[in-house]
């Protein structure tokens, strides 16, 4: 069919509704604030790796859905997680992105979090143990075992990171969670400790689900250059997208000819344990955590969804922890030459979502958004995606292809 | 010829090449020695963190390479300010601390009915450079763009 005129381009496409969504699901507010809720309050979401609190008494600091988050180490070596708001008059405690509490704070003590507002001071499991003037301000009224700081589910997992639930009672366990999702990677993660070696964050005016499109479809491969000239062969098409219960996705592995890219080697001699040279997997979890490894360096996309059209996404890079300084440069050259922020593949990958975002303002009109390639769940097979919104519509208990409609599971098995 | 000037006008120079895209000639002050890098200090993993690693052979395949990358047009200008010179005593080698300010000038990054001819804070850093003086010529041995973001929302796939 040539150009189509207003009616024929927003009909419905002749596919089965589980392959397409409806536009609106990346740039509604009303169900922007419904995702808010009912999902990123609800799941298990990584916010950092261990690696970044080494010390007892590191802090770092992050959010989930809009909710400040400190995560901590204690003197007993456990890693807890709070909301960052002090009780008294709902200040953030601490302000930092990552810190010690070793050093005192102009408001307080050493080994403390410190409210710099009126110096209430917690300790590392949480307890206020000091509220100035408690006595002459409260009497016996309130004292400070009543006002502890709120606790939140957390757990150090899968390579070290560190899981936060802002559910009390979570569906399911973390392990249940993830587990299966992870098992190709496990024994690779959880050989030795990873390190962190790079942070950096993007924000882009983009629904932070199409960032995780962008990472569980590998059929935007064409627009990468370095991917063609490294991957395009037998072995590559026939990768396989494996769908997990909870909306997970892994996408197989291969091995990539590295050389094929100019100036590019391989990365065999720095492979992660139990891995055969120049393997690439790649796990995407529900609803947008990415990770990502490449034979010798793992990466780590964690998004924070900002507004309808808008997302944070953290990345990260990891090594072991026991690298020399020669592998850790080479292990860093090979994750920067094409994840980092002047690399060759992301900033590709972030115009093309930051495109699809362009075209989904809110208001825009709702259009179909096709997820409806079939080829034997292999790598351009967009599996991934319509398993991913099967599962955001069980959430949301709503159609993806038809979003003011309640979610019907007849639509999601109908398509595989 | 005064080193000092050598390693100024060499600076200033080359920024003009960078802005032009003009990367031959950029490269044409640069030694076979010469190393690049990128590097930032990430408070948030308490480390340092580094972006690009290139030496100059890595410089020319990835310039040779642009044209086959999917890139973000907006043209990139750079402010640069020596700040400081020093000549080591036989007047061979120089380092040189100057401050840099990279705005992007937006074309086709985002929506280029929107936001094209606008100019936008990019990066803010400084270069750190070392050189090697002979025959009246001051060639970068390295250059170390230390930047102050570690929000790069696209990035980009130019060298700065």
């Amino acid at each position: 069919m040539a150009a189509k005129n207003h009616r024929q381009w927003t009909a419905e496409p002749k596919l089965q509704p589980s392959e397409w969504v409806d536009s609106r699901i990346y740039s509604d507010a009303r169900i922007f604030e419904e995702e808010q809720e009912k999902i990123f309050k609800r799941t298990w979401i990584p916010v950092c790796h261990e690696s970044e609190l080494s010390n007892a008494y590191d802090f770092r600091t992050t959010s989930i859905a809009r909710e400040p988050i400190i995560v901590c180490r204690g003197p007993d070596n456990e890693v807890r997680a709070f909301l960052n708001v002090c009780p008294h008059r709902g200040m953030i405690i601490e302000r930092r992105p990552a810190g010690s509490f070793l050093e005192g704070q102009p408001s307080g003590n050493p080994k403390r979090m410190t409210c710099m507002f009126h110096a209430w001071q917690y300790d590392m499991r949480g307890n206020c143990v000091y509220i100035s003037r408690e006595k002459e301000g409260f009497q016996d009224r309130l004292c400070k075992e009543e006002v502890g700081l709120r606790r939140l589910r957390c757990e150090v997992k899968f390579g070290g990171f560190i899981w936060v639930n802002l559910d009390d009672n979570p569906q399911v366990s973390l392990e249940d969670w993830a587990g299966p999702a992870f098992a190709c990677l496990r024994k690779s993660l959880e050989a030795e400790p990873l390190e962190v070696f790079h942070y950096h964050k993007a924000i882009v005016n983009s629904n932070y689900k199409l960032w995780h499109d962008t990472n569980c479809e590998f059929y935007h491969d064409f627009m990468h250059y370095h991917n063609r000239v490294t991957g395009f062969n037998d072995a590559y098409f026939a990768r396989k997208n494996q769908a997990f219960e909870h909306g997970h996705v892994v996408v197989g592995t291969f091995e990539v000819n590295y050389e094929k890219y100019e100036g590019f080697e391989s990365r065999a001699a720095l492979s992660f344990p139990h891995l055969p040279p120049n393997q690439w997997y790649m796990i995407d979890l529900f609803p947008g955590m990415n990770f990502n490894l490449r034979g010798s360096a793992l990466r780590c996309d964690i998004v924070t969804p900002l507004a309808p059209d808008k997302v944070m996404i953290e990345f990260r890079g990891l090594g072991l922890k026991s690298d020399t300084v020669q592998d850790r440069q080479t292990r860093i050259n090979h994750h920067n030459s094409i994840w980092g922020p002047f690399g060759r593949n992301l900033h590709e990958d972030l115009l093309g979502v930051q495109g699809q975002g362009t075209t989904m303002l809110p208001g825009s009109e709702p259009r179909r958004i096709l997820h409806g390639r079939h080829e034997n769940q292999t790598i351009h097979d967009e599996n991934g995606m319509r398993h991913y919104y099967a599962e955001w519509g069980r959430w949301m208990n709503r159609k993806p292809s038809r979003p003011e409609e309640p979610f019907s599971e007849a639509m999601s098995v109908a398509a595989e | 010829m005064d080193p000092y000037a050598l390693v100024r006008d060499t600076i200033y120079r080359s920024t003009l090449f960078l802005d032009r895209q003009d990367w031959t000639r950029w490269l044409a002050e640069c030694d076979d020695a010469f190393q690049y890098a990128i590097r930032a200090w990430s408070p948030e993993i308490n480390k340092d963190v580094t972006y690009l690693w290139l030496d100059r052979n890595g410089l020319v395949n990835l310039v040779k390479l642009l044209p086959k990358h999917n890139t973000d047009h907006s043209p990139l200008t750079r402010h640069t300010s020596v700040y400081t010179i020093d000549v080591d005593e036989n007047g061979q080698n120089a380092k040189a601390v100057s401050s840099v300010i990279v705005y992007q000038n937006m074309l086709d990054g985002i929506n280029s009915h929107i936001d094209a001819g606008e100019s936008r804070l990019f990066l803010v850093g400084k270069y750190n450079d070392t050189f090697k003086i002979e025959d009246d010529r001051a060639r970068f041995l390295s250059r170390e763009l230390r930047i102050e973001n570690r929000r790069l929302d696209k990035g980009s796939h130019w060298p700065i």
